[in-house]
């Protein structure tokens, strides 16, 4: 009940918002410029890959590379829109209010993130509704577009959870969002280095971001990586739940 | 939702040796308050005397250091959630959310307190009117003057009728209409049986409206008693000589 109260004052504030709809509008113009794209050299090149017995398909093409535009631009949108979720409210001295209507942090941190995940999950949805406008005109392959809408979902809400987190340790929203975008850009490169000198095993590529969903992206779904995608969700909304207990017990 | 006139032999609200620092200085301490239903008591102090500090303690926003707070008889420090259902509080400042307008405020912390449906529509709606807001009900809150977040944030801290009222300088920003609309209020609310507990710099605030006085010093508690309406200059001795010297007369002869 509490955690549903502070969702749907979070989603109306989001839904008010103007950072909100200017993100919403700009990404998808992008999107919907990239998608075109997209298609238009999927067309130019269907007659040549008629000639392949297992060439790419719509989803390999369009689709999935669709789904990975949104990926990078998630990088930047998800820590603007969490920036202000709870720093936006130590900022404007609301915070207390939640407290003193006795709502625990725990139900501040969830009810908070399910509302940017909300958002999140929507923004998903109307760019997945692009390729999937062709559905009655081309092959789709479900079980690789599903799997990867499934790791972008998953990646979405990690990335949700550490910006939630963020913004519960900064104090300013424009700190969040920085500190944000760097710890969001250092869990999908941290292997880089490893990559490059050609390791492909070990715990530096098990800490990436990019070594989950790949796999994902590519139609092979595992527990493994499902997982690990959990587990840093819960490790981030228990860190922020820790970080705004001892907020109120600090003043 | 409670209602105010719920029999209870506890009073509502027990401070037992209170404490809390802030920024490296104790803020309250070793305060100990009662406060019966329908009563009205007025905590007065200088600037940093640690009145908002209690208030905010009282209200569940913040946890005391050490002591204990009883709520209608419960111990509140172990069950928070008694705040949502039993306290109403206007913090100072009257913080908003920018973004929402009036009504949507009064839908939102009604939700908080946890009323839903018809229920919640009856409250807003009888809160709007009571507190005159019916103009104000569509604009965002974001926009509004002090003196009308006060009123929202009055507004607020009525919608589920509580057993206690916590005000933190609930005067600030008014006009001298709005102050005796307050004034009139306050008294409504003690006739009902309601709890209230305001700050205040003005001495002619507690006593228009208020039944007993505590006075805040460095975060202890220097006089506590009644007030009568007409001993405003014994009040005022009082008060300035606990702002100047720390202590009544009387308490330093002691």
């Amino acid at each position: 009940m509490n955690t549903l109260a502070v969702t749907r004052l979070e989603w109306r504030r989001l839904l008010v918002r103007p950072l909100a709809w200017v993100l919403a509008a700009l990404t998808l113009a992008w999107l919907a410029w990239n998608f075109t794209l997209l298609l238009g050299g999927f067309l130019a090149g269907q007659i040549q890959r008629g000639a392949l017995p297992d060439g790419p398909g719509f989803t390999d093409l369009v689709g999935v590379p669709l789904l990975g535009q949104l990926a990078q631009l998630a990088f930047l949108v998800v820590p603007l829109l969490t920036m202000s979720v709870i720093a936006g409210e130590r900022r404007d001295g609301t915070l207390p209010i939640l407290f003193a209507a006795g709502v625990p942090a725990s139900s501040i941190v969830l009810g908070k993130y399910l509302a940017v995940l909300g958002w999140l999950l929507l923004w998903l949805a109307l760019t997945l509704a692009m390729p999937l406008s062709l559905a009655h005109a081309t092959n789709f392959d479900w079980g690789k577009l599903s799997a990867a809408t499934l790791g972008l979902a998953l990646m979405l809400a990690t990335l949700a959870a550490v910006g939630v987190a963020c913004s519960t340790f900064a104090s300013h929203p424009a700190i969040a969002a920085a500190v944000a975008l760097v710890i969001a850009l250092a869990l999908w490169s941290v292997n880089l280095g490893a990559q490059m000198a050609g390791v492909n095993g070990g715990a530096i590529n098990w800490l990436a971001m990019s070594s989950h969903l790949q796999p994902l992206l590519r139609g092979l779904v595992s527990t493994a990586d499902v997982s690990w995608f959990i587990l840093l969700i819960l490790l981030a909304l228990a860190l922020a739940t820790r970080r705004l207990t001892a907020d109120k017990e600090r003043g | 939702m409670t209602s105010p006139t719920d029999v209870s032999p506890a009073p509502i609200l027990q401070l037992d040796q209170l404490n809390r620092r802030r920024a490296g200085r104790p803020a309250v301490q070793n305060l100990s308050l009662t406060l019966q239903r329908g009563q009205v008591l007025g905590l007065l102090g200088v600037n940093g005397a640690g009145k908002s500090t209690t208030l905010s303690m009282i209200a569940g926003a913040l946890r005391p250091d050490s002591g204990s707070i009883q709520l209608n008889g419960a111990d509140f420090l172990e069950q928070p959630e008694l705040a949502r259902r039993l306290i109403g509080w206007l913090p100072e400042r009257a913080p908003v959310w920018a973004e929402l307008t009036v009504s949507e405020h009064l839908d939102a912390h009604g939700r908080l307190r946890g009323l839903s449906g018809t229920a919640l529509r009856h409250a807003r709606t009888a809160i709007i009117e009571r507190l005159e807001l019916q103009p104000l009900a569509r604009r965002l809150a974001g926009v509004l003057s002090q003196g009308q977040r006060q009123r929202l944030g009055l507004a607020c801290a009525l919608l589920h009728q509580p057993a206690l009222l916590v005000l933190d300088e609930p005067a600030n920003a008014l006009d001298p209409v709005q102050v005796a609309a307050l004034r009139t209020l306050i008294r409504e609310q003690a006739a009902s049986g309601t709890a209230v507990i305001l700050s205040t710099h003005l001495l002619t605030e507690v006593t228009a409206v208020c039944d007993s006085v505590a006075i805040l010093h460095e975060g202890s508690l220097r006089h506590e008693g009644p007030v009568h309406s007409d001993d405003h200059a014994a009040l005022e001795r009082t008060f300035f000589e606990i702002a100047m010297h720390g202590n009544t007369p009387s308490a330093r002869a002691a």
